[in-house]
């Protein structure tokens, strides 16, 4: 039992992580219908960012963050200038997927020659350092990082539910058309929400950078968990998305724990295939647009 | 560097007419179909052409000694990009540095030594390619082995093919063995996954009351980690040492803290763990943090990294921990002082900065000039038979080997004693001795 | 479309009579390893193209396909060991192509529900799934280990001639199929869900029927090669049968060359493959590799992103036309080009 608790509540900690990797990427569907699948690779950008800050600059992780997302949301609204409008319209989802891959393999192929490929981890002087509450253990750094994500998700969603700017991405999501024809600049918010997404990606890659040791390629393993994680909650939903990542994360947990930990990814794969079987469109998904 | 200028040219040479062709087109799109192939060929072109002068600057033109005859060319594949280039590059170091001593020394034979280094981007596809064209093609006189070790295999089976040797430093696993090829010679004192014989031998060696009696075994899912504990367990169950507690972990756990709490809970005397470097480093703090000192504590890798282990689990926390190794910058095997004074002339550092992979691609080397000047000759068979019958010796230790090229030796135990880390067993290549129990954490 | 014109045919007999005479003509050892290469991801393209190109539906995963063909042949002639290898792993490869459809089935029965974005992620998850499998699954696939295939007893002259051969043997098998679904009923209802599949629906076309024969087809074929090559390189890691690079390079040749076309894949497997190994060999491929594949693949998204072929037969057809200036693709384009970005009509 008390393992079990310990697993929970180390999943708990992850998910909450996860629930901020996802956050964007869902948030890039329900706007533009693009699955970015570089999400994985801008988080592990974002780790070596924080990373190279914190061993060069002795920037903290959690500081790096705040000089970090605002430089890379520029980046973002670049990229999807650069590589996603020029799609034409009826084949933006389709070669969407192409090229944001193309891209996640640019940033892999990046990493490689400026970092090499060995792994790394960012270790701050209070890395190993946990609270013991009730005979449990709480890992600093994933309390802190836990704490960010939720900072950072309540910002998101004050910025969607209580600006105008909020207002005109979710008119985006439920459709497009009526957006435009309101008066909504659908291109300029494809643009701000891909660069929202990217910079929610690097703050999840800084404390990322601080859990789990990462290397170039570490975005493959990360995207597949968090396409299923989207496709749990929802494309497209928000909500959908960060409780989907709260039960993975803790689901994972507890299946390495109590069964084994070889098996523990497959969690991931056999919710995934049970919501196909049973709910196609996902726990919060509907079958229209627009459940963001 | 000639690459660099030569490639692009003919290439973009092609779009040239096709852009002239637009004219008589006047077809806007058409041109702009054509501009992006060529934009694409130059691109690869310029991609390739980019790493033209990473090989061909690697081919070693040291200024030798008086030396007749025609050079000795000997082909290699390297991961020089992709998942594995960082071992890639510490082999091409010992590479270099072998055939830059040798050189210097008048080659091989009066023969100059070439190395052709090519990359195969950690690629089986590639590799294949690659030493298909070095024989085939290009009719290398010898094929040295690749890094990595998953890369080995489908290497060795094309030199066999072609009764090159195939004399390789880093192709350990069972899976190289098992294809009985006469002509494999894996270059380090055991197999890989032998590595912890030794630490089996010195718990052997200990008074029964000195034993553990309860073990636990943590383990990667990696080919060279989890089946070193697997071999250890066998042994140790077969002395009676009880196991509580046995896992396998995926490559991608990053935190281990749930794995060692596990067996925490069940206070084995002795912690084996099959690990690779980031899992052990996390296995340690995570036994630190529990404040759990188990009185031996073995893990395959990571442990025996000179300065990263300390520098990620804290000087005070590594003594006592065995680890194994199959060379030490400090041993005493055959070149070895030369090979380490050479790396530090050519590279710079502390010997502790050298990987063992520069000096399992350096002793591939030694063991062609031993056989050049034992028999007077270097061409492939001499080098089969020969390296078949007798001991060899190299700076990985004097080693010989069975019919499927499978080393018959044993590596070393390493252990942290006052800070730092030492062969200790068996008593012919320890510096120090070993001392256990393990002391507690941070001291 | 692509009925059996005398031109369609003089074109691929004489395409594949000159493939089938090349390793004679050609006999070097080093240029039949890369044609051997080139072939197996002509095929794997060519493949791909059947459902990718002909549905709409962008299977990122058929990597795990290759892998399950792969480990097929691996366990069946090391572990349970049908006595010797030679010729034999050749002759399981129908069998292999057939098994590893039949278990696709019920995979793209699931997998085909949901609609083309959601099928890609669940494709790629798949690939990740099936490596863990090849990993986890100890007993049968020595996981992490490898598995190591005996040695093909044959002659070094001639050595890569029956892989190239059995390569080849699979290629034209995908091809000729993807030519003769083209031109049938099955391609025509692929077409119409490529188009609107809601649509096609509706006016009662039988949907999931022909997206899950086209996705058996597909990865049937993939599987055989899968097997061819495991065979050839004789040393199986899960990591490198279940590669993402591999669905990657087969969609990229695919999209080069152009998809929902019989020989854009070919086209685009036979540009982009010699070159790559080639290059890499003769010029060192450099830390560059990854970032070069991934500008060639942006390149042909943004600027060329309907292929080679098309792009050409276009140009012919206005040619033909006389109407040089006003291509007919134009005239469709132009109204999408101006719609309103973000959104699918």
């Amino acid at each position: 039992m008390h393992l079990f608790i310990q697993a929970c509540i180390l999943g708990l900690l992850a998910g909450g992580v996860y629930a901020l990797m996802a956050s964007g990427l869902t948030l890039a569907f329900g706007v533009m219908r693009v699955i970015n699948v570089a999400q994985g690779a801008m988080i592990v950008l974002g780790a070596f960012l924080s990373y190279t800050l914190f061993t060069k600059a002795h920037i903290d992780p959690f500081v790096s963050v705040v000089l970090l997302t605002p430089l890379m949301f520029l980046v973002g609204v670049a990229l999807q200038l650069v590589f996603i409008r020029p799609l034409r319209a009826d084949e933006r989802e389709e070669l969407s997927l192409l090229v944001t891959w193309a891209l996640a393999l640019g940033i892999e192929g990046l990493l490689s020659v400026l970092y090499k490929t060995n792994y790394r981890s960012t270790i701050t002087s209070y890395a190993d350092k946990s609270w013991r509450v009730l005979g449990y253990h709480l890992s600093e750094v994933r309390v802190f990082a836990f704490g960010m994500s939720v900072v950072i998700l309540t910002l998101l969603y004050l910025l969607l539910t209580r600006t105008e700017f909020g207002r005109t991405v979710r008119a985006t999501v439920q459709n497009p058309v009526s957006a435009r024809l309101l008066g909504v600049n659908v291109d300029k918010v494809s643009a701000l929400g891909f660069g929202i997404s990217v910079a929610t990606a690097t703050a999840a890659g800084a404390v990322f950078g601080m859990v789990t040791p990462f290397f170039p390629g570490s975005h493959y393993d990360l995207i597949s968990r968090l396409l299923s994680i989207i496709v749990l909650g929802g494309l497209g939903s928000l909500g959908g998305a960060i409780i989907a990542a709260l039960f993975m994360g803790m689901a994972e947990a507890v299946f390495a724990a109590e069964i084994s930990p070889t098996w523990s990814s497959f969690t991931f794969f056999i919710v995934l295939i049970a919501i196909l079987l049973l709910r196609p469109q996902g726990l919060f998904g509907t079958n229209e647009r627009g459940a963001l | 560097m000639q690459a660099l200028e030569g490639a692009p040219a003919p290439l973009l040479g092609k779009s040239v007419p096709a852009t002239r062709g637009q004219k008589e087109g006047q077809n806007v799109r058409r041109l702009g179909v054509l501009i992006s192939l060529g934009v694409l060929l130059a691109v690869s072109a310029t991609l390739a052409a980019c790493g033209g002068s990473s090989s061909s600057s690697s081919t070693s033109g040291s200024s030798g000694s008086a030396t007749s005859g025609k050079p000795l060319n000997i082909g290699i594949s390297l991961s020089l990009s992709g998942d594995f280039s960082d071992p890639g590059h510490a082999a091409q170091k010992g590479y270099q540095l072998w055939a830059k001593t040798v050189n210097a020394n008048g080659g091989i034979d009066g023969r100059k030594v070439k190395l052709k280094i090519v990359d195969d981007a950690s690629s089986p596809n590639q590799v294949v390619t690659n030493y298909q064209n070095l024989i085939t093609r290009d009719k290398v006189d010898l094929v040295f082995g690749p890094f990595s070790t998953l890369l080995t295999g489908p290497a060795a089976s094309v030199a066999h093919r072609y009764g090159y040797a195939f004399v390789e430093p880093a192709g350990g696993g069972p899976a190289v063995f098992q294809e009985h090829l006469n002509n494999v010679f894996f270059v380090q004192p055991a197999p890989t996954l032998n590595c912890g014989d030794p630490f089996v031998a010195y718990i052997k060696s200990l008074p029964p009351s000195q034993r553990p009696k309860t073990a636990a075994y943590p383990s990667l899912d990696d080919p060279f980690s989890s089946p070193i504990a697997d071999r250890m367990q066998k042994a140790f169950e077969a002395m009676g040492i009880k196991t509580v507690y046995k896992t396998i972990y995926p490559s991608e756990t990053a935190d281990l803290t749930p794995v060692v709490e596990k067996y925490v809970a069940k206070k084995p005397d002795m912690v084996v763990a099959g690990t690779q470097s980031e899992d052990a480093y996390s296995q340690v703090k995570a036994m630190v943090q529990a404040g759990f000192s188990p009185k031996f504590v073995f893990l395959a890798n990571g442990a025996n990294s000179p300065t990263e282990f300390p520098s990620k689990v804290g000087a005070k926390n590594t003594e006592g921990i065995f680890s194994c190794g199959d060379w030490f910058p400090t041993s005493k095997a055959g070149g070895n002082p030369q090979f380490v004074a050479a790396y530090k002339a050519q590279y710079g550092g502390t010997p502790f900065d050298i990987d063992s992979t520069s000096a399992e691609a350096y002793a591939v080397g030694q063991l062609i000039q031993a056989v050049a000047k034992k028999t007077g000759k270097v061409d492939n068979k001499t080098i089969i038979s020969s390296l078949h019958s007798g001991t060899w010796s190299s700076v990985e230790g004097n080693i010989s080997w069975n019919a499927d090229g499978s080393p018959q030796g044993s590596d070393m135990l390493l252990e942290w004693v006052g800070g730092k880390l030492q062969p200790v067993y068996p008593p012919n290549v320890a510096l120090t001795k070993p001392t256990s129990p393990k002391p507690p954490w941070g001291g | 479309m692509s009925r059996l014109t005398r031109t369609g045919v003089l074109r691929a007999v004489v395409v594949f009579g000159a493939l089938a005479a090349f390793p004679f003509v050609f006999p070097a050892q080093w240029i039949v390893n890369i044609a051997i290469f080139t072939l197996m991801y002509a095929g794997l393209a060519t493949a791909w193209n059947l459902l990718g190109g002909f549905s709409g539906y962008l299977s990122l995963g058929h990597a795990a396909f290759f892998g399950v063909g792969a480990y097929a042949i691996a366990i069946a002639f090391t572990h349970i060991g049908i006595g010797g290898s030679g010729y034999k792993p050749f002759f399981a490869l129908p069998l292999v192509g057939i098994v590893v459809a039949l278990v696709s089935v019920p995979i793209a029965w699931v997998a085909l529900r949901v609609r083309a974005a959601t099928f890609a992620i669940v494709t790629l998850t798949l690939l990740f799934v099936v490596q863990q499998l090849a990993f986890n699954l100890h007993h049968l696939t020595h996981g992490s280990q490898g598995l190591a295939l005996p040695p093909p007893p044959f002659d070094v002259s001639t050595f890569e001639q029956p892989f190239y051969f059995a390569m080849l043997g699979v290629f034209a098998l995908a091809f000729f199929t993807c030519w003769w679904v083209k031109g049938s009923k099955l391609g025509l209802m692929l077409f119409s869900i490529r188009d609107d599949e809601d649509r096609a629906r509706g006016v009662g076309v039988r949907v999931t029927g022909a997206k899950v024969i086209a996705f058996a087809l597909s990865v049937g074929f993939t599987g055989m090669l899968g097997g061819v090559w495991a065979y050839y390189i004789q040393f199986i890691y899960p990591q490198f049968a279940v590669d993402p690079l591999i669905t990657i390079g087969a969609v990229l040749m695919a999209f080069l060359g152009g998809k929902g076309t019989v020989w854009g894949p070919t086209v685009g497997a036979f540009i982009l493959v010699p070159a790559q190994q080639y290059m890499a060999y003769k010029l060192g491929a450099s830390e560059l590799y990854l970032l070069g594949y991934a500008s060639v693949f942006l390149l042909i998204m943004l600027f060329l992103p309907r292929g080679i072929i098309p792009s050409i037969s276009d140009h012919l057809a206005r040619r033909r036309s006389g109407r040089p200036d006003e291509p007919p693709g134009a005239v469709a384009s132009a109204p999408r080009a101006t719609l309103p970005g973000g959104m699918a009509p």
